[in-house]
């Protein structure tokens, strides 16, 4: 910008530029609300524990089933039993 | 950001925080804004952490991020996952926030505003973070080891056998105080128990819905949960008006107490699926929801405190609870500044999710932050109902009288003016017969809630629906604390009895199931029979009970704590843990020394033993006395074992007559540093 200073050349380049700038703040701004709701979700499924589903099946190699949630059941029942909730 | 202008950010926030904290302590005569305990938290909360909790991580604890934790090294996609930090936060922070401090700090609030904020700032920053965080790392260098397996190894088989016995105990009270707390918001409350006796089905639901139409869809199942729970609420206004139905949902306390064990067992015996499962996921939904509904309401109403700074009662003379405001105050707000039962969970499942060492300091000492701002909305909720109102619902019919007019009477020559009708509008604007008596914390801070929502949102004609809300979302905290905690309660029973004969550690033999689920739903039953049964409604009793009990859990997690860092070399720093060891060692012993000796029968359980026994009582309350006070006396007689303990364990080390050696994990270093370097 620095190097067509003058003659009202500023004006004219900071226009140009700005539509740019605009954009890149949008789009810095957007990536921070996605990574942020991607988060809170992530969360979620975790409290949730679908996210513990998912691995179950990925480690198990089957489909999503009664039969298969019915086995994680089993499998995390002795551990969610035994888990505290806080007074 | 440049320096200078960081230094400045942080100059301005504390500032501001110690001028909040300044306008809270100092005002007197004139009613202030609620801003100014939520700008003086969050002030205090973010220079703490900032500083404070980075100082611990540095140098008191050493945190290494090149080191390897167990999430990583035993990493099996079931109990050991590296999980991203904001996640595990998210995770820690829905299973340490329970009703507890939503109900302390609503009973502390008969002190006054100020006492209770401030402990729960300060407590918090200096004491229950610290030893959240501490724990968390501790456990995470222990692969994920258990707060009482730590107390064995660290300071000996007497410290871990003293932290099994607190935890039963501290169980047992805790679901007795709790489920006592649901029995007082429900008596005489068609609205109410409707709601909550309609939940049981809709959990069942849920519990068959998952199982059968869409495995594993658990956001998907709670939300429809909610909307069910909703629906329920509504449902409870007609079951209200209808005089039929008004009459089958019309409870006694203790028909209430007697379904209340009665469910207990049975959501200890059934399939966890079925029942414990979906509620726990429906209660964990209901609670994020709500807080954070709450948040917003406070700040969008700021409200004006209408409690004063401090009240008469600081003397000891409370209705709510009798007790000088040292030790009781501090007692009463456990979770909210320090809860000893967080280590349990800083040392349960937490550990084994954390993927990086330096992240125990968000998880950690921020999730504890979290629910310190929770206490302090809950003061918030408690304060902004006129003292009058706030004792008429508070105070037991033992102490200001049955009839209305006469608690009305009482109250307002305290100083706190109410009057009969005022309170008959009120309970009519909130859909009750009475609130008069309605001990137990949960009522006046549903009032209170309802009071914020219904200014914030849908105005006066809504005010019912909020009240009702939020009894239903207190109820719904604390019966899944109980069915969890009956849970918990069983198999650490079936463990011990184990050792006694095997089968008995069976945890899936069907008579050893039924006979620890009966022992442990008999023991928090009979206690919360006793505070259905107390003149001095109960929570007089079970609540500085639970409080001893919570703070003396976190005394031996504070012991753990110190003994590991004095072997870790670290002995200059150790006043970190030491400061917060030794106030809650003052506060426990002084208050189990009242609780049971003192003079005054609405302090010390003996005392009103004998006051009993002179005025001709039933037996029977004069042997729930004895209990009391041998329960209070053996559980300090226990700790003060375990401190001893610790005390010679430190001299040892720091005398040289002991090497200093700690039982970590042998370090590993972390394929994430590894990945980050290439």
């Amino acid at each position: 910008m620095s190097l067509i200073s003058g003659c009202g050349a500023d004006t004219l380049v900071r226009k140009t530029l700005r539509p740019k700038t605009n954009r890149k703040k949008v789009n810095a701004v957007r990536a921070g609300i996605t990574g942020s709701l991607n988060v809170f979700v992530a969360a979620l499924r975790e409290i949730f524990e679908e996210s513990a589903y998912e691995r179950f099946l990925a480690r198990a190699k089957v489909e999503s089933s009664p039969t298969a949630y019915g086995k994680f059941l089993r499998e995390t029942e002795d551990a969610k039993a035994r888990r505290p909730k806080c007074c | 950001m440049p320096k200078v202008l960081r230094i400045l950010l942080w100059t301005f926030i504390s500032l501001l925080g110690a001028f909040a904290l300044a306008t809270i302590a100092l005002h007197r005569g004139e009613e202030i804004n609620a801003m100014w305990l939520v700008v003086a938290a969050v002030a205090t909360y973010a220079v703490a952490y900032r500083f404070y909790s980075s100082f611990i991580a540095a140098k008191l604890l050493a945190i290494d991020p090149l080191r390897a934790t167990p999430a990583e090294r035993l990493d099996n996609g079931r109990d050991f996952v590296p999980t991203n930090k904001w996640v595990v936060f998210g995770h820690h922070f829905a299973a340490i926030a329970g009703p507890g401090p939503l109900v302390g700090p609503v009973l502390a609030a008969q002190f006054g505003y100020l006492p209770g904020t401030l402990w729960i700032i300060a407590g918090a920053v200096l004491g229950g973070c610290v030893q959240d965080f501490v724990i968390l790392l501790f456990s995470v260098r222990r692969d994920g080891k258990s707060m009482t397996e730590m107390a064995k190894t660290e300071i000996g088989k007497v410290g871990g056998f003293v932290s099994y016995v607190a935890v039963i105990a501290i169980i047992i009270i805790l679901l007795g105080a709790v489920a006592l707390v649901v029995v007082n918001a429900l008596k005489s409350s068609p609205w109410g128990t409707f709601t909550i006796a309609m939940t049981m089905p809709i959990a069942l639901l849920m519990g068959l819905y998952l199982r059968r139409i869409r495995p594993g869809k658990v956001l998907e199942a709670s939300a429809m949960g909610f909307v069910l729970v909703l629906a329920a609420i509504f449902g409870g206004q007609w079951v209200s008006q209808s005089p039929s139905w008004a009459a089958v949902f019309t409870l006694s306390g203790a028909t209430l107490a007697v379904l209340l064990i009665v469910y207990g067992f049975a959501a200890s015996v059934l399939p966890v699926w079925l029942l414990l499962a979906p509620r726990d996921y429906l209660s964990t939904f209901v609670k994020l929801g709500t807080i954070a509904l709450l948040a917003i309401g406070i700040v969008a109403l700021r409200p004006s405190l209408h409690m004063p700074p401090l009240t008469r009662f600081i003397d000891g003379t409370g209705p709510v609870f009798a007790g000088t405001v040292f030790p009781f105050a501090f007692l009463t707000i456990a979770c909210g500044a320090v809860s000893g039962f967080h280590s349990l969970i800083a040392s349960g499942t937490t550990p084994k999710l954390i993927s990086r060492e330096p992240e125990t300091r968000m998880v950690g000492y921020g999730g504890m932050l979290a629910e310190s701002m929770v206490a302090i909305m809950a003061m918030i909720a408690a304060s902004v109902l006129q003292p009058g109102v706030y004792f008429a619902v508070n105070s037991p019919a033992g102490i200001v009288g049955q009839a209305p007019e006469t608690a009305a009477a009482t109250i307002t020559a305290w100083g706190f003016p109410v009057t009969a009708g005022e309170m008959s509008s009120l309970a009519h604007a909130v859909g009750e017969q009475t609130l008069f008596n309605r001990t137990g914390g949960a009522p006046a801070f549903a009032v209170g809630m309802a009071h914020i929502f219904s200014n914030s949102l849908g105005g006066q004609a809504l005010m019912a629906i909020w009240y009702h809300f939020a009894i239903m979302f207190e109820a719904l905290f604390i019966l899944t604390v109980l069915d969890a905690g009956t849970r918990v309660g069983r198999f650490m029973l079936q463990d011990a009895l184990g050792h006694i004969w095997k089968p008995l550690g069976r945890t899936s033999w069907y008579p050893s199931i039924l006979l620890t689920s009966g022992l442990i739903v008999a023991a928090w039953g009979y206690f919360l029979w006793q505070g259905v049964k107390d003149p001095l409604g109960g929570i007089n009793s079970l609540w500085p009970l639970f409080g001893i009990c919570n703070q003396l859990l976190a005394t031996v997690a504070l012991c753990v704590a110190t003994t590991i860092i004095i072997k870790m070399g670290r002995a200059r720093y150790v006043l970190v843990t030491l400061i917060p060891l030794c106030w809650l060692v003052a506060v426990t012993f002084t208050a189990a020394y009242h609780k049971v000796l003192n003079a005054n029968p609405r302090i010390g359980f003996l005392a009103h033993a004998r006051q009993l026994v002179a005025a001709g009582a039933d037996a029977r309350l004069i042997f729930n006395d004895r209990l009391d006070a041998a329960v209070a006396g053996a559980l300090v007689v226990l700790v003060a074992v375990v401190l001893i303990e610790s005390v010679l364990e430190w001299l040892r080390v720091l005398s040289g007559r002991k090497a200093a050696e700690v039982k970590e994990a042998p370090f590993v270093m972390t394929r994430m540093a590894l990945e980050e370097q290439s």
